[in-house]
Formats: C-alpha cells, sequence, structure tokens
C-alpha cells in the first residue's frame, strides 16, 4: 500500500465490492480509502494480516480462520454479528457490513486481489510476506536487520520478525 | 414496483418553505429519454420553471442531478449537473462538477434532489437513504467553503459524508457564486451557489450505503475493460495525469489564443512562469481524482515550497483559473495567482467570471475611462495586489465590487461604460480562449444554451489540424482545422450532441469526450448493459440532439433569438495581433448559417416543428404554440 500514490478514485472499493458482493457500493467494501481533500490525502485502509491475528483469536465461534497466504477467511455461516472483530482490528479495516450482519474482511480475493487489479496508479500492491527469527544484539546487527527489510520490501517480500 | 437497473431510482423533493420532502420514483421512459444528469435537469427546468420567475426568490427550483453511468469503476470519472434559473443570465443556468458526492447520491438511492421554496432561518440539508434532515445552519452561515465543508463532516462524523457548499460570496448574493463539493471542485458557471443561498440553504450534504448493479454485469465489465483500455493505451494519458488541464496554457501559447490583457495578447512571453509544466516542476506533490470511477487522475496537490507564500497548498488549479489570474489580468507572479485562485474558491465565486469582471475593469482603466479613484485602489495590469483586493470586495461587494458582482454584462450596463468589451455571451462572461484562433469553439461559445463557454460543444479535434481526419468524420477539411471555416456546424453540432450524452450519463469529458472514449457507440453500449433496455448507437445521438433541442426551446421560449447567439464585436471585427492567427477575425455568420442548417433550425434559430417532432417533444411544440410563437414546419419554410 503506498498512500503517495493513492488518488481517492475509490475504483478498489467498487471492484472489491463486486467481487464479493456483485454489486457496486462503497459501504460492502473490504478496502476503504480515507480522503481529508485540505492536505491532499487519500489514505486505502485494509486488513493487514497481522501474525497473530486479535480478530481470528477473538472470534467466539471459529467464524474467522486464517489461510495459506495469511489472509483472513469468514465462513459466513458460523458468524453471529458480534462485532468483536471489528472492534479489535488494529487497523480499522474489519468494518461491519451496513446491516450488521457480517464483517467485511479481505481475503486477498484467492490471490488475486481485484483492488490490486484494478488500481489505476498501482497505489495497491500484493507482497508476499516471510516470518523470520531475527535477534538484534547490537547496533550492526539492528542496522544489518533494517537493510535487509529494506531490500525485501522493494523485492515486494514483507519480513516479520518473530 | 420495477426499477431501472443503474439508477438511484428515486427523485427526492424538497420543499424549505415547509421543511418536507417526498421521495418520487424515476419515471422510466423519462429515464430513457433523458438519461439522467444535465438532460433530467434540463426537462424539468423546461416544465417546472416557467419565463418570469425570479431567479433569487422561493420559486425557482434548483436540481442537482447524478448519471446513470455513476458508482461503477469504468475509469471515466463520475460528476454531478447543478441546474437552475440563472440569477447571472435570467437563462438557463447550469453548471457540471466532479465529485465523489455524485456517487454518494446514487447509493443513497437519489438520481436528482430538487430543492423548492426558501428557509427562513439558513438550513443545511443532511441526505440519506431514509430521507432528509434539516439541520441548524445558523452557525455555518459566513463560512468559507473549505470551513464550512470541514464544519459539516465533523458535525455529522462521517469521512464519508459528501458535500455541496455555498460560500459567503453566494450569501451575498454574488451573481456568478458556484455550488462547490470536495473543497476544491466547483459547479462554478452561472451562479448557482447563489441560487441555493437565496433559499437560506448552506449546504447539501449526502450519505449512502446501497449499491447500484448492471441488468447484464458481463457485458458491462467488457465494455468497462474496453474502456479502461482505451483511457490507459491513449498517447494523451501521461501528459494529461502529471498536468490535467494546467497544460493547456503552454499549448495557447503555442497556437497563439490566450486571452492576455483581456484578449488583447495571444500570446505572451511569460508563458512559461506560469504553466502546468512549471507547476509540475516545482510545485505539485500528487496526483488526486476528483471523482470515484477515475482512471485518469488528473486534479493535483501542489503546495508551494519557496518564498513569502510558502507553505500555502491546495488541489489545482485548472486551466481556467489558472489562465484567467495569470495572462487574462497580465499578472506574471505564480505563487500570487495560487493564492488568489484559492480565495476566489473559498469564497466561492466562479473564477472564470471573476477574472473577466477584474480584467474588464483593467481595460477601461486603460483606455482611461475609469479613474482609481473611481475604482478605489490603483488599478494596473498585473497587479496581484489590486487584484486580490478586488476579489475581496467583489465577495463581500463592498465598493467597485458591489457592481462587478453582478457580472460583467450588468456591470458595463450600470456603469454605461464599456459595454463593448464586456465579454460575454448571453450574459454568460467568456472563458480563456480567443475564438479568433479557434474558429469551432467561437461559435460554440455562440451558440452554447448556458451562455460563452466550451463545455457544451468542446469541439477539440479542430486542435489538431489535420484534414484528412475532418474528412472522415465531416465529410469537409477545414472542420478539423481551427482556422478553417467550412464545417464548423456540422463540428459543433456533433459534439453538442456528444456532450449533451456524456453530461447526461454524467462522466468526465477529459476521458469521454476527449479521448473519444464514450462515443455514441460505446455509451449505447454501456447503457444497454446497465440498464437492461436495448439502445441503439444512432438512438444514443438522437437523445443527445433531444437534450440540447430541449435546452434551446428554452431560451427560445425566454425570446433568445439568432441575435443573442453573437460574439462581442472585438472578435468579428478587431483581427488578431499576433501569434499564429495574426490577422484572424471570426467569421461568425456564415458559420451560425451552416450550424442552424445542421440542427434542422429556423435561419433564426428557432427548433422547426417536424425536428422538435422528430426527437418526440411534441409538448414542448404545443407549449411554444400555446405562448404563441409561430414554429416553422421544416427546415427551409419561414
Amino acid at each position: 500500500m503506498d498512500p503517495s500514490k493513492c488518488v481517492g478514485c475509490n475504483i478498489c472499493e467498487l471492484s472489491c465490492s463486486y467481487e464479493h458482493e456483485g454489486v457496486f457500493s462503497r459501504s460492502l467494501s473490504r478496502i476503504t480509502v480515507i480522503t481529508y481533500e485540505r492536505l491532499g490525502l487519500d489514505y486505502p485502509v485494509v486488513c493487514q494480516q497481522c501474525e497473530p491475528a486479535p480478530c481470528v483469536e477473538l472470534c467466539p465461534t471459529g467464524a474467522l480462520s486464517k489461510g495459506r497466504m495469511g489472509e483472513v477467511n469468514l465462513d459466513k455461516g458460523k458468524c453471529i454479528g458480534c462485532r468483536v472483530c471489528s472492534e479489535v482490528c488494529p487497523y480499522g479495516a474489519a468494518r461491519m457490513d451496513p446491516e450488521g450482519r457480517y464483517p467485511l474482511i479481505c481475503d486477498l480475493c484467492g490471490g488475486e486481489p481485484a483492488c490490486v487489479m484494478k488500481c489505476p496508479t498501482n497505489a495497491l500492491s500484493l507482497s508476499s510476506r516471510v516470518s523470520v527469527r531475527l535477534e538484534a544484539n547490537s547496533t550492526t546487527e539492528r542496522f544489518a536487520i533494517s537493510e535487509l527489510k529494506r531490500l525485501a520490501a522493494g523485492w515486494g517480500v514483507k519480513v516479520d520478525e518473530a | 414496483m420495477t426499477r431501472l437497473k443503474g439508477y438511484g431510482g428515486r427523485v427526492l423533493r424538497v420543499d424549505l418553505t415547509h421543511r418536507t420532502y417526498r421521495a418520487e420514483e424515476l419515471d422510466e421512459s423519462l429515464a430513457r429519454a433523458f438519461l439522467g444528469g444535465r438532460g433530467l435537469n434540463v426537462y424539468r427546468l423546461y416544465w417546472e420553471v416557467p419565463p418570469g420567475v425570479n431567479p433569487l426568490g422561493p420559486e425557482n427550483k434548483l436540481m442537482i442531478a447524478t448519471g446513470p453511468m455513476v458508482g461503477f469503476p469504468h475509469g471515466l470519472g463520475s460528476r454531478v449537473n447543478v441546474t437552475a434559473r440563472s440569477p447571472l443570465t435570467g437563462l438557463l443556468g447550469d453548471s457540471n462538477a466532479g465529485t465523489h458526492f455524485s456517487e454518494e447520491m446514487k447509493f443513497a438511492g437519489y438520481d436528482q434532489i430538487v430543492v423548492e421554496g426558501r428557509s427562513d432561518r439558513p438550513v443545511y440539508l443532511y441526505v440519506t437513504e431514509s430521507g432528509v434532515e434539516f439541520m441548524d445552519a445558523e452557525g455555518l452561515w459566513g463560512l468559507r467553503v473549505s470551513e464550512a465543508h470541514e464544519a459539516i463532516r465533523r458535525e455529522l462524523n462521517d469521512h464519508r459524508v459528501q458535500v455541496a457548499v455555498v460560500g459567503p460570496a453566494a450569501e451575498n448574493l454574488v451573481k456568478f457564486a458556484g455550488v462547490f463539493f470536495n473543497v476544491y471542485r466547483a459547479a462554478g458557471r452561472t451562479g448557482m451557489g447563489a441560487v441555493l443561498a437565496s433559499k437560506g440553504l448552506k449546504a447539501i450534504a449526502v450519505r449512502g450505503d446501497g449499491h447500484v448493479e448492471a441488468a447484464k454485469p458481463d457485458k458491462l465489465l467488457e465494455v468497462m475493460d474496453e474502456m479502461l483500455r482505451r483511457i490507459y493505451e491513449n498517447p494523451q494519458y501521461w501528459p494529461r495525469r502529471i498536468m490535467g488541464t494546467s497544460r493547456i496554457l503552454m499549448a495557447g501559447n503555442r497556437l497563439g489564443f490566450l486571452p492576455g490583457r483581456h484578449f488583447q495578447d495571444p500570446v505572451v512571453d511569460y508563458a512559461y512562469d506560469v504553466s502546468g509544466e512549471r507547476l509540475a516542476r516545482e510545485y505539485n506533490v500528487k496526483v488526486r481524482a476528483c471523482s470515484a470511477g477515475c482512471a485518469l487522475p488528473c486534479a493535483r496537490f501542489f503546495v508551494v515550497k519557496k518564498g513569502p507564500l510558502a507553505g500555502l497548498m491546495g488541489e489545482g488549479p485548472e486551466y481556467e483559473p489558472l489562465a484567467g489570474f495569470t495572462v487574462r489580468v497580465g499578472n506574471r507572479d505564480l505563487d500570487r495567482a495560487l493564492k488568489i485562485i484559492l480565495k476566489v474558491s473559498d469564497y466561492g465565486m466562479d473564477a472564470i467570471t471573476t477574472s473577466e469582471v477584474i480584467a474588464w475593469l483593467m481595460e477601461l482603466r486603460q483606455r482611461g475611462e475609469v479613474s482609481d479613484e473611481e475604482v478605489g485602489l490603483r488599478l494596473e495590469w498585473g497587479d496581484p495586489e489590486a487584484i486580490e483586493q478586488l476579489v475581496d470586495m467583489i465577495a463581500y461587494r463592498k465598493g467597485i465590487g458591489n457592481v462587478l458582482a453582478e457580472g460583467v454584462k450588468r456591470a458595463s450596463e450600470i456603469l454605461g461604460k464599456g459595454q463593448d468589451i464586456a465579454f460575454h455571451v448571453k450574459g454568460l462572461e467568456m472563458i480563456q480562449a480567443d475564438p479568433r484562433a479557434l474558429k469551432g469553439y467561437g461559435l460554440g461559445f455562440a451558440v452554447a444554451s448556458r451562455g460563452a463557454d466550451h463545455l457544451r460543444s468542446e469541439p477539440f479535434v479542430e486542435v489538431e489540424d489535420d484534414p484528412e481526419l475532418g474528412r472522415r468524420m465531416f465529410g469537409e477539411p477545414e472542420a478539423a482545422m481551427r482556422l478553417g471555416v467550412r464545417g464548423k456546424g456540422k463540428l459543433v453540432a456533433f459534439f453538442e450532441d456528444l456532450n449533451a450524452v456524456v453530461d447526461s450519463m454524467e462522466v468526465c469529458k477529459n476521458t469521454a469526450e476527449n479521448m473519444l472514449v464514450l462515443d455514441f457507440d460505446t455509451a449505447a453500449r454501456a447503457y444497454s448493459a446497465i440498464t437492461g433496455l436495448d439502445v441503439t448507437p444512432s438512438e444514443m445521438r438522437l437523445t443527445g440532439e433531444r437534450i440540447v433541442n430541449i435546452e434551446r426551446a428554452y431560451l427560445v421560449r425566454e425570446g433568445v433569438r439568432r441575435e443573442h447567439d453573437r460574439l462581442p464585436r472585438r472578435f468579428l471585427e478587431e483581427p488578431l495581433r499576433d501569434g499564429p492567427a495574426k490577422g484572424h477575425v471570426h467569421e461568425l455568420e456564415t458559420m451560425l448559417d451552416e450550424y442552424y442548417s445542421v440542427r434542422g433550425w429556423s435561419r433564426d434559430g428557432v427548433p422547426t416543428k417536424s425536428k422538435l417532432a422528430s426527437l418526440g417533444l411534441h409538448e414542448v411544440v404545443q407549449d411554444l404554440e400555446l405562448r404563441g410563437l409561430r414554429l416553422a414546419c421544416c427546415p427551409g419554410d419561414l
């Protein structure tokens, strides 16, 4: 996600809504663009695939689960619309649908997210992520680790510290 | 109850006098005949606002409409039209803006909002799916556009609320005050803001959780992919995305159509210093999309990085305000121009008209017809201090500003001076392009239904100067040559019809028209896929023609004839002094004859009975005849 490239055109939202619900709506999108005109800011808010994910951990019915790519999947049959996931999401990226029936959480569209595919400015992209055990005991090591993360980001890989 | 797919489905009528509202079902045949947006608005204006209505009285109606293509991620961008009887021209008032308001309104389930009556206290409307709340706006009255916008968003505490708002200029009934959206986007022309404020209405806020869907989603996706590809593959994609309309300034200097010092200098030696190119290199920090579904974001956010105005920031500027507050008034200082432009927009005024009245006064001063004492300040071409002071005086109607706030036509009548250099058509001030160097545009200004404006016709292909293109499109090489005369009637009529469709679909002309992404064929396929109706390309063209003709009928009913379709004398008689079009004047009469005959109108500019009937406007024929108008039967009669 690169907010400096986001122009606030809502194409991601409308495409997301169509992909998941078959209709075009801002309120049924898993991704939300926040706009503040006076500073020219547009900021896309979407699930960051936390590891571990508080929404999955705290879901009382097990309706949410983690998938192969780290995405959060929802079993609508099990969801009771209790909003816990929506409240605990640290990014505010688990909005409830307008009728409050279930949360709208990004499931990465099976690996080819509609929002990423349609974004006209490439503000959105999908990066793989690796989890490595990193321990920094000295300034040098901390520097090396931050450089490693920077390089990995350049290759489209996100490094998590475990 | 059937609901046409792709539409919100309802028309919202708000009566401010009695603080009531009702939502009516959108009539399906009306939707098919006028599409939405501009078409739907002018239809209602024709039938609900008869001649004689005071534009600033409670009986005038103001309409905001969205269109059938809004809400879909087609890449064209989305817009709204604001329409009412104009306080500036006394005729058809209509203005269009690119904004997220359009989709939010659609998602709330409305295609059109009709505001009637007048509130005795300042209010603003909060419109949602479930209805309208009349909110107290006592504390908002007097606030500038950006302040009011922010205050309303904060009060309603929702980042998705979209607000149409007017500034202090509208409250002071400056005749060319506009309606503003998303802080910087203006439906600026013809004084729609003054109408809103005259009704005691500070703003309309809208929020909707609904959705739109297509009758044939697969077909629509196919058409949308095709349109997106045509946008991305267009050679103009990057220049437009980086500079937006601001790039026209340098182009205008190259082609010699700039309005330098009130249309005295078609080329200037400081064009780069005030150009979109320079803005892109030194000021712009990012691009933005003004509205939903735009794949060609061309609104730029700028920050002044050094000098005494460092830290000044905002969105834009578009070509019109940029050229208006630089070359038109002879100002070479870009930083100061940006400050003035932001101020004009924050007061809520039309930048085009504001630049005309100031430039007009400056030329009067140059000719020695007004003195500095009469004006109340030292007036010299290009003095940013004086320009800024005049802007303040106009917005608050102080001193000479009280006269200028009436628009250039009335101002020249009040002062009894400078009527020959009051550059307007039918009371609407001219845009930043000299018709002597752009002949098709000039014809467009003369016949445009809202006055001197390019956006009704926007015959951009003449700038290509490609005789082969002209022959292919119109059978006349000169049609696609900007200094040519023959074929301009066909050219202007064709693009007027197309733009009527584009404005009624409520998509953006930068993509839909200037890149010819939404030609009649594509429009017909998109509309058919969305609604499930079976509309052909020729039917789409007829729809465009129908909208143009009902607008003309509105004007004819008000007494507009050939003598009103004219350009100011300078453009017809004084040859251009400089630039590639040096020596040219505008050959309006010849082009008018061709235009009327292409339109199927009489030589006096009145639609014939057979033309109106062939467009299904039988009731309009009846209405005009009941009012004692003698319509010619067929072209060639009279």
